[in-house]
């Protein structure tokens, strides 16, 4: 590290980018508080909190822009076990939220192009090409993303990402940990806990070299901690769905999961969340519903189609269907009660085993038959996500079973989470009219 | 008919393999891609036969089930599953090498009726020492889930002579691949011998191979050396478009064949030495090994053969193979490799620009 790139890193991101920041989010703040700031008759106006989500994201990608030089950067997936990096005192990157970013800012297509152009092939997954066009060009509607020391791979979401950063070990030639975490058809094994626990050692062991200190359990045991407690909040702000009018739906909570996705362990995501959850809780004591005029309730299964995530929320509200839950969201909840702080790196062994993309397709159509039950879902949609395989394969039995075995009807909306050229909006227009008169009949 | 062509001539197909194994009390494993211990389903008597799409199966079945943008081995073979053809097998084994065959095993599980035990097996991507731990565990447990469908246990001595005969039929095939020039017969033929790796018994499959290297006293084929990666040689019409294009098969990196030529292992303990063999085999994307390690394995190959291309040959939808495409091929064409990756499904037939693909390939290195 040199001196200069941390006086650069603090005068630009944590002094002055900051203090830029809070002045925006204010000045937001108080536009949203100006009376016919809001004109949806559809929608509810946004949550007062929202601004300070816009900071806490902008804030992040700006401490990104001057990380190098000042401070370890890691490169991580996002069910990557990142306590131990954020106890050692790495600034950790979110590639697929990098790359959801950029769909959402309707870039994602530009910057995979560069990915296809180099010899990449549009059957592989978007999320993996926009970065790839990202690292190859440099284009990035986030100003600029440092350069890793370090690569952490955990397959726990998909073998994808273990392709991705073989790619990405190749370009940067910087070291990749693999924490390889079996898949889990049935229930685990205690082989396969012991293997993870193992990996988890080494990946220690590697994280130490690359940041040249040793990591100490305390500072393991607190970033853990407050993993735990804003993955607890957040849950927490998902069951919030459970209330009639839904005060939040899977649509905000694609927007607001940023900071458990990619700033998981630090104190101010913790406060967030508290935050979100307060501001819920009064919004469903006075029956505020996310959507003005709640008729209907869904599931939904699998990403978003990010580029079209307002889109398909405005053409839902306009009907009244509020989707009340997803599975994608949920993920990043439903295993806080495994997580044992004074027990870092054994519970973490479980906990990094069981997100729902390493369990069965079994599985999955349980967990959404129980939110069916527990959020009084009238129906599902499952997007069938052509750049997601491990999400998608199985959602064709799943779909039937949910309306034998679940009693709702289920569509299968083909799309893509980040290629816009594998969507079509005509067709799922017209697909989407005919469920939800199935569901309205 | 020569000498090789009569022992060629001798390969039973898989239909025949597992009436013979069958008529002899023997019961079959139908196995999917790509890594497995032979030697262990052969201790308990089981034949396994694999299961690689098979070409020109109907997808309807399995499009049932499965995404159009899963790969056509996967939907080929739950179509061939469903359709009753692998009614044959007493147990149903898919490892695991990706996020489709991941697929099908839990699809398979879930919510097929499947009408005989399916079986997983991970094969793990971490490191070295815990992932071997890790396998030797793996085969473990699948030897408990063997044991409690045969009824047998197989004794430690009886698991190490299942690898040994395994381990011989692997350095047999290995020779095999090395003295390819040697085979006075098309590429098709070549192909049938070593892929009957995929079905016969080890010690079968040895005599096989034994008998073909003695009877391999041709000169040394003529023609553009040619490496062939990819997953599996199917459609097969390609190995006829290599060859009407002047071109021979000097290496193969294909997941079904070279990179299955697994080294003997070193423990006397039979799981650690399956587990040490299946990871000791070459560098494979499906077992996300590092590019650099593929590119070095592919240099190789082309080095010994003498090749001056590489055809990369890979099924529609395999994100394992085209992930690592782009920089492998860099690097190949600064090395003076020149490549081109056709990509085809295996329950189709080859598309004719394919054809003219791989004629442009072998004129651009003459």
């Amino acid at each position: 590290m040199s001196v200069l790139d941390v006086v650069r890193y603090h005068a630009g991101a944590t002094i002055g980018g900051q203090a830029l920041l809070r002045w925006q989010r204010i000045g937001l703040e108080r536009r949203m508080r100006r009376p016919g700031f809001w004109k949806d008759p559809h929608i509810e106006a946004p949550l007062a909190v929202s601004p300070r989500l816009k900071e806490l994201i902008s804030r992040h990608y700006l401490k990104g822009r001057f990380a190098n030089g000042a401070k370890k950067v890691a490169w991580v997936t996002s069910g990557a076990p990142v306590e131990l990096l954020i106890a050692l005192g790495y600034f950790p990157i979110y590639p697929e939220n990098h790359a959801a970013v950029c769909g959402i800012r309707r870039k994602a297509e530009e910057i995979a192009t560069e990915a296809e152009n180099a010899g990449w092939s549009r059957d592989v997954c978007s999320y993996a090409r926009t970065d790839i066009g990202t690292v190859l060009s440099g284009k990035t509607p986030v100003g600029r993303l440092p350069k890793p020391d370090l690569l952490l791979c955990c397959t726990n979401i998909c073998q994808t990402v273990l392709l991705w950063y073989r790619v990405l070990a190749h370009h940067f030639q910087v070291p990749l940990v693999v924490i390889d975490t079996p898949f889990l058809y049935k229930e685990a094994s205690e082989h396969e806990v012991a293997f993870v626990e193992r990996q988890l050692q080494n990946a220690v062991e590697v994280a130490e070299r690359v940041a040249g200190k040793t990591l100490s359990p305390k500072k393991l045991e607190l970033v853990t901690r407050r993993s735990k407690e804003a993955s607890e909040l957040w849950r927490q702000v998902m069951e919030m769905g459970k209330h009639r009018p839904a005060p939040i739906t899977a649509f905000d909570e694609f927007i607001h999961m940023a900071p458990i996705v990619e700033m998981r362990g630090e104190e101010f995501t913790v406060s967030y969340y508290r935050a979100l959850l307060d501001e819920l809780e009064e919004r469903a004591r006075l029956g505020i519903g996310a959507l003005k005029h709640e008729k209907k309730r869904l599931i939904w299964d699998n990403l978003p189609i990010w580029y079209r995530v307002r889109w398909l929320s405005e053409l839902l509200a306009e009907r009244g269907v509020a989707m009340v839950a997803s599975t994608y969201t949920n993920a990043w909840g439903e295993l806080s009660d495994m997580i044992d702080p004074e027990r870092p790196l054994e519970s973490a062994s479980r906990v990094y085993l069981h997100p729902i993309l390493n369990r069965g397709t079994g599985h999955k159509l349980a967990v959404m038959k129980q939110m069916v039950k527990d959020y009084s879902a009238d129906g599902v949609i499952l997007h069938s996500d052509r750049s997601c395989k491990p999400y998608s394969i199985g959602q064709v039995d799943q779909r039937e079973r949910l309306g034998r075995e679940a009693g709702v009807p289920a569509l299968l909306l083909e799309a893509d989470h980040n290629d816009p050229r594998a969507f079509s909006e005509e067709q799922s227009r017209s697909r989407l009219e005919a469920f939800l008169e199935v569901l309205e009949a | 008919m020569s000498d090789l062509e009569a022992v060629l001539a001798r390969i039973p197909s898989r239909a025949a393999a597992i009436a013979k194994h069958r008529e002899s009390g023997g019961r079959v494993a139908a196995v999917f891609p790509i890594h497995y211990a032979r030697a262990l389903f052969r201790a308990f008597g089981l034949l396994p036969v694999e299961v690689w799409g098979p070409p020109r199966t109907n997808t309807t079945l399995g499009d049932a089930h499965l995404q159009a943008y899963t790969c056509s081995i996967v939907r080929g073979g739950l179509s061939f599953f469903l359709s009753g053809k692998l009614d044959v097998a007493d147990v149903v084994l898919v490892p695991h090498a990706c996020d489709s065959l991941q697929g099908l095993g839990s699809v398979l599980l879930d919510f097929v009726d499947a009408k005989r035990p399916v079986l997983t097996l991970y094969n793990p991507r971490g490191p070295e020492r815990a992932s071997l731990d890790f396998m030797a565990a793996e085969l473990r447990r699948l030897y408990e889930r063997l044991a409690e469908i045969t009824g047998a246990r197989p004794s430690s001595r009886e698991l190490l002579a299942a690898v040994e005969e395994d381990e011989n039929a692997d350095e047999l095939l290995g020779r095999l691949l090395a003295a390819r020039r040697r085979f006075d017969v098309d590429e098709r033929a070549f192909y049938r011998l070593v892929r009957a790796r995929e079905y016969l018994p080890a010690a079968e499959f040895a005599a096989l191979a034994e008998a073909a290297l003695d009877a391999a006293d041709g000169p040394e084929k003529k023609g553009i050396g040619v490496v062939l990666s990819g997953i599996v040689p199917e459609p097969m019409e390609i190995l006829d478009a290599l060859s009407e294009a002047g071109a021979v098969a000097v290496g193969d990196d294909f997941a079904a064949i070279g990179r299955r030529l697994y080294p003997a292992g070193a423990s006397d303990e039979p799981f650690q030495r399956m587990a040490e063999r299946l990871l000791g085999g070459p560098p494979d994307s499906t077992r996300g090994s590092p590019i650099d390690d593929r590119i070095a394995h592919l240099e190789r190959l082309a080095d010994c053969g003498g090749a001056k291309a590489i055809l990369f040959f890979i099924v529609k939808f395999c994100e394992p193979e085209l992930f690592y495409l782009p920089q492998m091929r860099a690097r190949l064409t600064e090395l003076g490799l020149r490549s081109v990756v056709i990509e085809a499904d295996v329950t189709d037939t080859l598309p004719q620009q394919a054809v003219t693909r791989v004629e442009a390939l072998l004129e651009t290195v003459q």
